[in-house]
């Protein structure tokens, strides 16, 4: 498909030898919003969770210390830059790197916590994340074998063959289990519980866009 | 028998969510079995044909590409030649290391030596080079999260 018809008229160019990055109307929203949003929680404090103990009038404060702050706030931030680079960028295979790289971070920044059922959906999220990597790649290396480029301006004008729509499937289900979305949503349900909220919401908005994101360059390469 | 409901609740215990992962990803590879696949023969990443190399007894094989440094450009196509107008140039750039493998054993372009540093592929470095950054700031990000759960979790464990 038109990348015009699709995301809007093209602005301009971000020419990295053969990895073209291309802003669009759409990308540019995502990729302005994903920013803005790395930056509010650079500079913001994580919250307390407040529980209330039972059978006196006692609260139960769960805070985070300094160290656990800080290592969070840093693979934050770099989950942040990740999904914003992911929004604009107009190569195949230099987006799934974007997205696996996305999913070793959500890893990373509730590995540090101390609860164990938190630890536990964890290691289930990361045995799909390390799962998905192989029908990440692999979809993108079967694309390049039927069309000849990575390219995504160039996939716009190719007409798609089967082996094309197999390697977008094979990207879907990476994407599906990378980015936690409906029949595979527990174990990220599980990872949200966990105390130091902004950097958290990162998971969430990261896995947010970078579906949307797919599923514009999956319309593109599969429709002519 | 399991009622609907019952399967439905199990999708919420994240042990089951890895098992059904790989189920439906297994069933999606038997079907590529039946997908009809050829090569694209206008491919921008170009090999040799299999093998070609290695019979002619070349010590590069399979990864010579040609090309004499800063003189006669090797064979490495671009998506957007504007993009990169110094592709080819340094591709057969060989290490005096590297030289003295190539020149001893027909076996340089499999062994260790040819990588990094005894033959620069410009798809590599150059034209795709965003590409490599990125692979390595995926193994630094794993590197720091192993270091610090191996250094205040492992190390200096209180509770």
């Amino acid at each position: 498909m038109d990348i015009a018809a699709l995301s809007g008229e093209i602005f301009g160019f971000i020419p990295l030898g053969d990895i073209m990055l291309y802003i669009t109307p759409f990308s540019l929203f995502m990729f302005a919003g994903a920013l803005i949003f790395t930056f509010l929680i650079a500079i913001s404090k994580t919250e307390t969770q407040v529980e209330a103990e039972f059978g006196s009038l006692e609260d139960n404060r769960i805070s985070i210390d300094l160290k656990e702050f800080k290592i969070r706030r840093f693979l934050a931030i770099i989950c942040g830059l990740a999904t914003s680079g992911a929004m604009i960028t107009g190569d195949l295979f230099n987006f799934t790197l974007f997205v696996t790289l996305i999913g070793i971070l959500n890893i990373g920044i509730v590995s540090a916590v101390k609860i164990i059922d938190v630890l536990d959906s964890a290691f289930q999220y990361g045995l799909i994340a390390m799962i998905s990597s192989m029908p990440l790649f692999s979809g993108a290396a079967l694309i390049l074998g039927a069309t000849g480029t990575l390219s995504i301006l160039n996939l716009a004008q190719i007409q798609p063959n089967p082996m094309v729509y197999f390697g977008s499937a094979l990207i879907l289900i990476g994407l599906l289990g990378e980015s936690g979305v409906a029949p595979f949503y527990a174990t990220k349900a599980e990872m949200f519980r966990t105390p130091g909220s902004p950097f958290i919401l990162i998971i969430h908005l990261s896995s947010l866009l970078i579906i949307t994101r797919a599923i514009e360059i999956l319309l593109i390469i599969n429709t002519f | 028998m399991k009622t609907l409901a019952e399967i439905w609740n199990n999708l919420a215990n994240p042990k089951l969510i890895p098992r059904l992962f790989s189920l439906t990803l297994a069933i999606i590879l038997l079907i590529g079995l039946f997908i009809p696949m050829n090569l694209n023969d206008n491919q921008l990443y170009v090999r040799p044909e299999i093998q070609e190399q290695i019979n002619e007894n070349n010590s590069l094989a399979p990864y010579d590409r040609g090309g004499i440094p800063l003189i006669e450009d090797a064979y490495v196509k671009a998506q957007y030649p504007n993009n990169s107008q110094n592709l080819g140039k340094i591709t057969s750039y060989l290490t005096p290391l590297a030289l003295l493998v190539k020149d001893n054993t027909i076996y340089f372009g499999t062994s260790i030596c040819a990588s990094p540093g005894g033959i620069l592929d410009e798809i590599l470095y150059y034209t795709r080079g965003f590409d490599t950054i990125l692979e390595s700031s995926i193994l630094m990000m794993a590197f720091v999260i192993a270091s610090w759960l191996g250094l205040n979790f492992t190390m200096r464990r209180e509770d």
